[in-house]
């Protein structure tokens, strides 16, 4: 096993999500740009959609990305029982020697989600604006535990009525300092800060 | 305590629910027999003790002994049977899918498997049934213990499955599955004998496992 194993989790369904998928299309291109051979294992509460949505999305060979079922519990397959996921890492690392990144995407839970250290090297929760500027006051372990904390869609702020600045201080307040880094996946902002975080603390290149 | 004390841990602990090895992802064409109005809360019991008799004791009981009591060669051989057996090309992936999980717990947890074990999940036929057998060996337990586990462990997901999916609640269920132990019993006492194959047609779970349910949330 030589690949780093990074899981994104964050609450959300597949309806309305905080940008799990997003952010990962977002990194793929920056992490492409950087050299680092990457690939995805999605974990998807029903269906394949979310692994179907970054094959479809062309930036990554579609046999790069893995989809695991959740067995109605997205919280077990990252966390409890790992081994689904440990298995299609394992795979991936197989079929692809070289491979420097396995991201690992859990399905939408909620703010309790947090991956097991058995399964990740690194995790990141994501979170974003239009879910409530109470969120992190909320605490829970996936804003308090997670190695970084995401906030994501920070454009629609005003349009939700939360007051970012205060939300992003409450944040890093609880979370006793350890990162936190806002983005609009779906535009690009704050990606490259995500990517080269990972490759700071994670990757080492 | 007596000397058997800690084999009886042993299996109450690879019986149990928090034992990584995947299988809380399976429904066993649960989901599917629910979504077609074949089992309700009613007869879940029923559908459960039908599965134990048929898929577990004709198909998987037999599977896991042939792969808990032969080396090398030839439990590579016994996995290309089992492959063989398994003409339903949706059960044969989801059973590989198993198995990868199962083989994945045991790098994890450091369980030495047979080469043969190994060298069939390497060759792509690394099915669950006969790797758990090979896992339960590589724990310690002896064939009688690693059948009661296995078939608990099968009648025990089934009824998680029904929890999950809000169709029984986790007292009844419990309930249940306590009425279901001499059954239990009673099949996982009954040792395959030399030259015993696997089979099994289970005409309502099979099709319930390969029909395309809208919005699953299980495997199978």
């Amino acid at each position: 096993m030589t690949a780093a194993r990074v899981g994104i989790g964050g609450p959300g369904g597949s309806a309305v999500g905080s940008g799990k998928t997003a952010l990962i299309e977002a990194m793929l291109q920056e992490l492409a740009d950087a050299g680092i051979d990457t690939a995805v294992i999605t974990n998807d509460l029903v269906t394949d959609e979310d692994a179907e949505r970054l094959r479809r999305g062309g930036k990554l060979p579609p046999d790069r990305v893995r989809a695991v079922q959740a067995g109605a519990c997205p919280h077990t397959v990252i966390r409890e029982d790992p081994t689904l996921n440990m298995a299609a890492a394992d795979r991936l690392e197989a079929d692809f020697p070289g491979l420097d990144l396995i991201l690992i995407e859990s399905g939408g839970d909620n703010l309790a989600s947090t991956f097991s250290p058995d399964l990740v090297d690194f995790w990141m929760f994501v979170i974003d604006v239009a879910g409530g500027d109470d969120i992190p006051r909320k605490k829970g372990p996936g804003i308090l535990q997670a190695n970084l904390l995401i906030i994501n869609k920070v454009d629609l702020a005003p349009h939700v009525g939360v007051d970012f600045p205060k939300m992003l201080a409450e944040a890093r307040m609880v979370r006793s300092g350890a990162p936190v880094l806002p983005t609009i996946c779906r535009k690009g902002d704050g990606v490259a800060d995500v990517v080269a975080h990972l490759r700071r603390e994670v990757l080492f290149k | 305590m007596n000397q058997s004390t800690p084999s009886v841990i042993r299996a109450m602990q690879l019986a149990d629910s928090g034992f990584p090895s995947g299988v809380f992802a399976f429904s066993w064409g649960l989901e599917g027999a629910l979504a077609d109005n074949q089992v309700s809360r009613q007869s879940l019991g029923d559908w459960i003790a039908t599965e134990l008799r048929s898929r577990w004791y004709r198909f998987d009981r037999v599977a896991l002994a042939g792969g808990y009591q032969r080396r090398d060669t030839a439990l590579g051989y016994w996995f290309e049977t089992i492959d063989t057996l398994m003409p339903l090309e949706q059960l044969r992936r989801h059973s590989l899918q198993a198995g990868d999980a199962l083989f994945a717990s045991a790098r994890a947890l450091r369980i030495g498997l047979d080469d043969g074990a190994l060298l069939a999940h390497q060759n792509g036929i690394g099915h669950f049934a006969p790797a758990h057998g090979a896992f339960m060996r590589g724990c310690g337990l002896d064939l009688s213990g690693a059948l009661a586990a296995s078939a608990y462990g099968m009648a025990r997901g089934a009824f998680s499955t029904a929890v999950r999916l809000g169709v029984s609640g986790a007292i009844t269920t419990q309930r249940d599955l306590l009425a279901l132990a001499p059954l239990i019993a009673e099949l996982a006492s009954d040792l395959p004998k030399d030259g015993d194959l696997p089979s099994g047609f289970m005409p309502l779970s099979d099709v319930a496992l390969m029909r395309p349910v809208s919005g699953r949330l299980f495997i199978n």
